[in-house]
């Protein structure tokens, strides 16, 4: 189950820069999203690993073979880099059947035949389609025609498998399921997978890793928690997790045992673990939703503008001072609108990031006095 | 030294780039598409023009030309043309005829096609499913069909050809020859004729336009009629406009029509006097006017691609245009749908049964004495001097040549189209393929007549003159434009991913097309195949100046007989009208494939 290695990789058409200088480094086993809006490069980068794109610039290495080198002209064609490709849209040739859509693909790399119908077979009775053999991909419910496609991707059994927003087309609830079956297909078939989605939540619950794009520019390559609690930039921070990071400006001033943050008619004591240095007294705060949280005896006087109940969790957004920041609560509370509430700011994960450079500065604490 | 290597990873990387854009068959096709087409569209132009400033045999006959070398260089069939005392004959008085007929066509056959259009997607006018299909008959027969029968059913002893005609024989009532012959009468069936393409157009989009949005304004209390003027008539506006304006250039470019209603009464357009002047030998003065028919091609189609361009987007199909309330007529549901079953007789199945009177007439337009010998009789010669139709050879070769013909430039333009429509959509954006792209359309822009002169140029200059071969290379030219927008348009609803799906397993590219991507779309395919065939069969206009005097095809066989032998001419009439319909219904039940997809009631 071989790596995967991207060095300064770009892809431009004409002038639109789709990728740029990329470098990249998959491990073994991995399970790898690469995760952004729409028009980030994401497709662009996983179709070019994959040989469908011709990268501008870069090498790229499959295990220890490189398959593209702009260098040197390397380019090997995608059917002999040994790997499978699970479509948006599934791909299923219409005018196939079930068997013959898993099959034609074996029967073009030279299989036996017998070798086919034992695979398809196996393949049929993994993905649990046996009874869909003979129908036609139309006849088939999305999660069904999912599924086909699936088995047509892994029977050749691919050393790597890439997948492009595969559930993008399913509803919520198939969705979900789907995604507990495909993180266990990962450790069932022991390959790398790398994996295209525009949804966080997606690319948090399934990844060991995040590739995290925008315009073409790496922004973030982490396992999905550290994206998630020491996110590198605005961007990031902005991107991942649901409802969003809270960014609030402050001033700030530097004392004998941290600094002092002042926004919002709120002044709160910041204290990092590490040692850090400020371009200027303007910040901005980035404080997650489970961090500001609402309790009776909170520092911090508000109103509640609107409260949205899930039943496992609540949304509140708190108006304070003009501005509207989010609050998670566990558990169901319904807030009238307008009632004055009382709130505060707790963990350790609190960020701080330079508004012009968009960089997180420091992590840490922060006390409301 | 730090140059040198920089220009050797310079030339490297060129070389890789060159590699890489020859491996891709889309490259290959586009490029081979951009030389040959860019070729056989400006080289003939380049011919026309160069031949209207030189001196051809035939015009050693002007006095002003006396003496002159043959090929050399002169102005004088542009003075002549343009600013001699024979210019108002020669140029200006066909090209107003050709604008006024044209102005009025359309206007005919936006009004009854729309209002067709309307009643059927719109209201609960009865028999919607007969209408529709019947109601595209005129646009599949033949462009000449309407007019023969035209002429057959108002000739009276008075005019023209001074026969009987059916009207005539029937009820005695003599119709002014104005009525017959002339502008009024090809306007008409130009508008009969080109009605049921904007019911097509039309159709398509009240079809496909969302009832939401009318739905709407009825809940925000907009009254019926205001709904039409409001929300309706705005959105199909660019269609009506881009109806009126291909309606329009086809009609200035019709040559069939206003050659068999037009000349007893000698009246002329652009496309009967460049016909004259080919004729007569004066090709420099007819390939100005076939250049100045492309330039009018061109501005039209300019205008239409301005007009349609930017709104096309109101024509967005969403999905969920579902259930539309259809207007309640009350007992006009009957009236109109009465209306238009006489309409409808009159142009779909009138002319069929003129035809096989009029054949069956042992004097024309004399309907009490029939007789089957125009067909059946092998005896030779009968009084127009041709054996029956089935024995005639002239018939038979004609046959033979029209099919051969009809064949091999469906193949070529189909197969070229689909290759097109893949090149294309692969390489979607780049400007190989924009280019690809609108020269596979250009032909459509130049008039059949107009390209047909410009073949004629290039015939003679590549000794090609007067052989099938180049017949079949300007109808294969001429009809690409169908089968590559077909190609296209079933290329586009195909997804990138259902090919990669096979690269990935190391399926060839040939094996990709004929097992994947053909049979995926074989309806759209076999249309883009089917269109160019009934249009050659049919056509005329293209192929009169180059296969006149050496390759009779069924449609310039008829031509020639139109004026002398009137029960074979109908005869032959009718065969082609019914060889055309009935490959159209075949190909129609056996693919689905057909003209009038997506429209129906």
């Amino acid at each position: 189950m071989p790596e995967i290695r991207l060095e300064h990789v770009s892809k431009r058409f004409d002038k639109f820069v789709a990728v740029d200088d990329l470098n990249l480094h998959i491990n073994e086993h991995d399970f790898i999203t690469l995760l952004g809006p729409s028009g980030c490069g994401k497709t662009t980068t996983l179709r070019m690993i994959a040989g469908l794109e011709t990268p501008t610039e870069g090498r790229i290495t499959i295990g220890d073979k490189v398959v593209f080198d702009a260098e040197t002209g390397v380019n090997i064609s995608p059917a002999k880099r040994d790997i499978g490709f699970l479509f948006q849209n599934y791909a299923l040739w219409p005018h196939m059947t079930v068997y013959d859509n898993i099959a034609f693909g074996l029967e073009n790399l030279k299989w036996k035949k017998d070798d086919i119908k034992a695979r398809v077979d196996e393949m049929l009775k993994m993905l649990k389609i046996e009874e869909f053999v003979a129908r036609y991909p139309a006849e088939l419910s999305g999660g069904q025609q999912q599924r086909v496609a699936i088995a047509r991707t892994l029977a050749p059994k691919p050393q790597v498998l890439f997948m492009d927003e595969p559930l993008s087309n399913l509803d919520a609830k198939l969705r979900s399921e789907m995604r507990t079956e495909l993180k266990r297909l990962h450790s069932d078939s022991n390959s790398t997978f790398v994996y295209v989605t525009h949804d966080q939540l997606e690319a948090m619950t399934l990844a060991t890793k995040i590739c995290l794009m925008e315009k073409g520019v790496l922004q973030q390559y982490d396992p999905p928690l550290t994206v998630y609690a020491k996110p590198a930039n605005l961007f990031v921070a902005d991107f991942v997790g649901n409802p969003t990071m809270n960014f609030i400006k402050a001033k700030a001033t530097p004392q004998n045992d941290g600094v002092m943050m002042d926004f919002l008619g709120v002044k709160a004591l910041f204290k990092s673990k590490e040692s850090f240095a400020l371009e200027g007294p303007d910040v901005i705060l980035g404080i997650r939703p489970e961090f500001f949280t609402i309790c009776e005896d909170g520092r911090i006087h508000a109103t509640a503008y609107s409260t949205l109940p899930a039943g496992m969790e609540t949304t509140v957004k708190v108006h304070l001072n003009g501005e509207l920041i989010s609050s998670v609560v566990f558990g169901a509370i319904d807030f009238k609108v307008d009632q004055p509430i009382r709130c505060d700011i707790v963990g350790g994960e609190i960020c701080v990031f330079d508004p012009k450079s968009t960089k997180r500065l420091a992590i840490g604490s922060l006390s409301v006095c | 030294m730090n140059e040198i290597t920089k220009t050797a990873v310079h030339k490297r990387k060129l070389k890789y780039r060159v590699r890489d854009f020859v491996s891709k068959p889309e490259n290959i096709i586009l490029s081979i598409t951009v030389v040959v087409l860019g070729f056989f569209t400006i080289y003939p132009l380049l011919l026309l023009l160069k031949d209207t400033l030189t001196v051809n045999i035939a015009d050693l006959l002007y006095p002003e030309l006396f003496g002159k070398k043959v090929g050399s260089l002169t102005t004088f069939h542009w003075k002549r043309m343009l600013f001699s005392n024979m210019s108002s004959t020669y140029f200006w008085n066909p090209l107003k005829n050709a604008v006024l007929m044209s102005v009025l066509a359309s206007f005919i056959a936006i009004l009854y096609g729309g209002v067709v259009a309307f009643l059927i997607t719109r209201t609960d006018m009865k028999f919607k499913k007969f209408f529709s299909t019947v109601f595209i008959f005129p646009y599949i027969m033949p462009s000449w069909t309407i007019a023969t029968f035209w002429k057959n059913f108002f000739q009276n002893p008075y005019i023209g050809s001074y026969q009987s005609g059916m009207l005539y024989w029937l009820t005695g009532i003599c119709v002014p020859e104005k009525f017959v012959y002339g502008l009024v009468p090809c306007a008409i069936v130009l508008g009969l004729h080109y009605a049921p393409f904007a019911y097509i157009l039309i159709g398509g989009i009240l079809r496909n336009m969302d009832a939401n949005l009318e739905e709407a304004a009825t809940i925000l209390k907009a009254s019926r009629a205001k709904i039409i003027r409001r929300i309706t008539l705005p959105i199909v506006m660019p269609a009506l406009l881009s109806t009126f304006l291909l309606v329009f250039s086809s009609s200035m470019s019709a040559y069939a029509v206003p050659q068999f209603l037009g000349g007893a009464s000698g009246f002329s357009v652009l496309t009967t006097t460049l016909k004259q002047f080919i004729n007569s030998g004066w090709y420099g003065q007819g390939y100005i006017m076939s250049i100045f028919m492309i330039l009018f091609g061109l501005i039209i189609l300019g205008i239409n691609q301005y007009v349609t361009g930017s709104r096309k987007n109101f024509t967005t199909v969403t999905g969920k245009s579902g259930q539309i309330s259809y207007i309640k007529l009350g007992v006009w549901k009957y009236i109109a749908a009465a209306i238009l079953v006489v309409l409808c007789v009159f142009c779909s199945f009138m002319p069929l049964v003129s035809f096989a009177l009029e054949s069956c007439t042992d004097i024309p337009g004399v309907y009490s004495n029939l007789t089957l010998k125009y067909w059946i009789d092998p005896g030779f010669p009968l009084n127009n001097g041709l054996h029956g139709l089935f024995y005639e050879p002239q018939v038979w070769a004609a046959f033979r040549n029209s099919l051969v013909l009809s064949i091999s430039c469906s193949f070529i333009a189909g197969t070229m189209g689909i290759l097109i429509g893949y090149a294309v959509s692969k390489r979607r954006g780049s400007k190989l393929a924009k280019l690809a792209d609108n020269l596979a359309f250009l032909p459509y822009l130049m008039p059949s007549m107009a390209l047909g002169a410009a073949f004629l140029a290039i015939g003679a200059k590549m000794g090609l003159s007067k052989t099938m071969g180049l017949l079949v290379l300007v109808g294969s030219i001429k009809y690409l434009p169908f089968a590559s927008r077909s190609g296209i348009n079933a290329m586009l609803q195909l997804s990138g991913e259902i090919e990669e799906a096979a690269i990935i397993v190391n399926v060839p590219w040939y094996k990709r097309m004929l097992r994947i991507i053909f049979p995926i779309q074989k309806s759209t395919f076999i249309s883009g195949y089917l269109l160019p065939f009934t249009s050659c069969m049919r056509e005329l206009s293209l192929f009169t100046l180059l296969s006149s005097g050496s390759i009779y095809l069924m449609t310039t066989l008829l031509e020639y007989w139109q004026v002398w032998c009137d029960q074979s001419a109908n005869a032959l009439n009718l065969l082609i009208v019914v060889t055309v319909l009935a490959i159209n219904l075949l190909v129609n039940k056996l693919t689905g494939a057909s003209i009038d997809k997506g429209v129906g009631g």
